[in-house]
């Protein structure tokens, strides 16, 4: 990534990439914690039953 | 379709968003004229960021309720609320961080948006540490409630920062300001986070109330009620403990 005369970016795919697995990661990371932690809830309130 | 399947479907339908309007944001959408590829971050950003104010205006919605109403419902809505908000506040502050290191040449400024943004996810991540430190569920009903209508004031402090004090972070943008050819990677992004959103609040909210269960306490009093007042109806649900 480098800056160019009229102050335009050049590059700077490394940002790009980093910010989208962050996101993917976050995002899907949150989403199966929450599955799991709920299915063992589930499974843990049936079993008292 | 059973009714304990729709928030899976509601989340599976986000992320197929999310996919959707991010490949064509990564690969089909024009380059920016002056920031050249780095905009492309703007489809994930800006997303987050609209649904983070989203998210915790219902935890404030949530916590009015739960306060003049009473009862678990509203109070492991709020809890999972909370949760998503502070996943997501923690989301567009690193997003942003990345943003801004090829842009303004520093990964963090203390700068009046970025600062308000920070305020904001230790806010609410201090209130979802309260609500794991105390054991009495009527007390962490209420107390985290009241806490989180303090803690968004800042959130319309966000939202009006850049326009309030000077701002390295630019103005909101509008349809007006923002190129057609950006438009619809954007708004398929914006409802691929709300989708996945609405499933997993829902399914954070039963995992919540199965907790509650399993705590078997009495439901939170109305404010009202704990200060004296008239005892309300609890809509079926047990109440317990002093009147």
């Amino acid at each position: 990534m480098s800056g160019a005369p009229g102050g335009v970016i050049q590059g700077g795919w490394e940002f790009v990439i980093a910010a989208y697995v962050a996101s993917a990661v976050i995002l899907l990371g949150y989403a199966f914690s929450v599955f799991w932690r709920y299915r063992r809830a589930r499974s843990r309130r049936d079993g008292a039953r | 379709m059973g009714k304990g399947v729709w928030p899976f479907v509601v989340a599976g339908f986000g992320i197929a968003l999310l996919v959707w309007g991010s490949t064509w944001g990564l690969a089909f959408a024009p380059r920016e004229a002056y920031m050249g590829e780095v905009q492309r971050i703007m489809y994930v950003h800006v997303p987050t960021a609209w649904n983070t104010m989203l998210v915790l205006t219902f935890a404030f919605v949530c916590a009015l309720v739960s306060l003049l109403r009473g009862g678990w419902t509203w109070d492991a809505r709020l809890e999972a609320a909370i949760e998503a908000g502070v996943v997501l506040s923690a989301l567009v502050c690193m997003q942003g961080s990345i943003w801004a290191r090829p842009t303004w040449g520093v990964w963090w400024d203390w700068d009046p948006r970025l600062t308000t943004t920070a305020v904001l996810l230790f806010a609410f991540g201090g209130i979802l540490a309260l609500r794991q430190f105390v054991d009495d569920p009527v007390k962490r009903a209420v107390w985290s409630s009241v806490a989180v209508v303090i803690a968004y004031v800042d959130v319309p402090l966000v939202y009006f920062s850049v326009r309030w004090w000077n701002s390295l972070h630019q103005l909101q943008s509008t349809p007006e300001t923002v190129s057609r050819a950006f438009h619809w990677p954007l708004r398929i992004n914006a409802f691929g986070v709300l989708f996945l959103l609405i499933g997993l609040v829902e399914l954070r909210a039963r995992l919540a109330f199965l907790r509650r269960e399993a705590e078997s306490a009495p439901p939170p009093v109305r404010v009202a009620e704990a200060l004296g007042g008239a005892p309300p109806p609890y809509g079926g649900l047990a109440t317990g403990g002093k009147r």
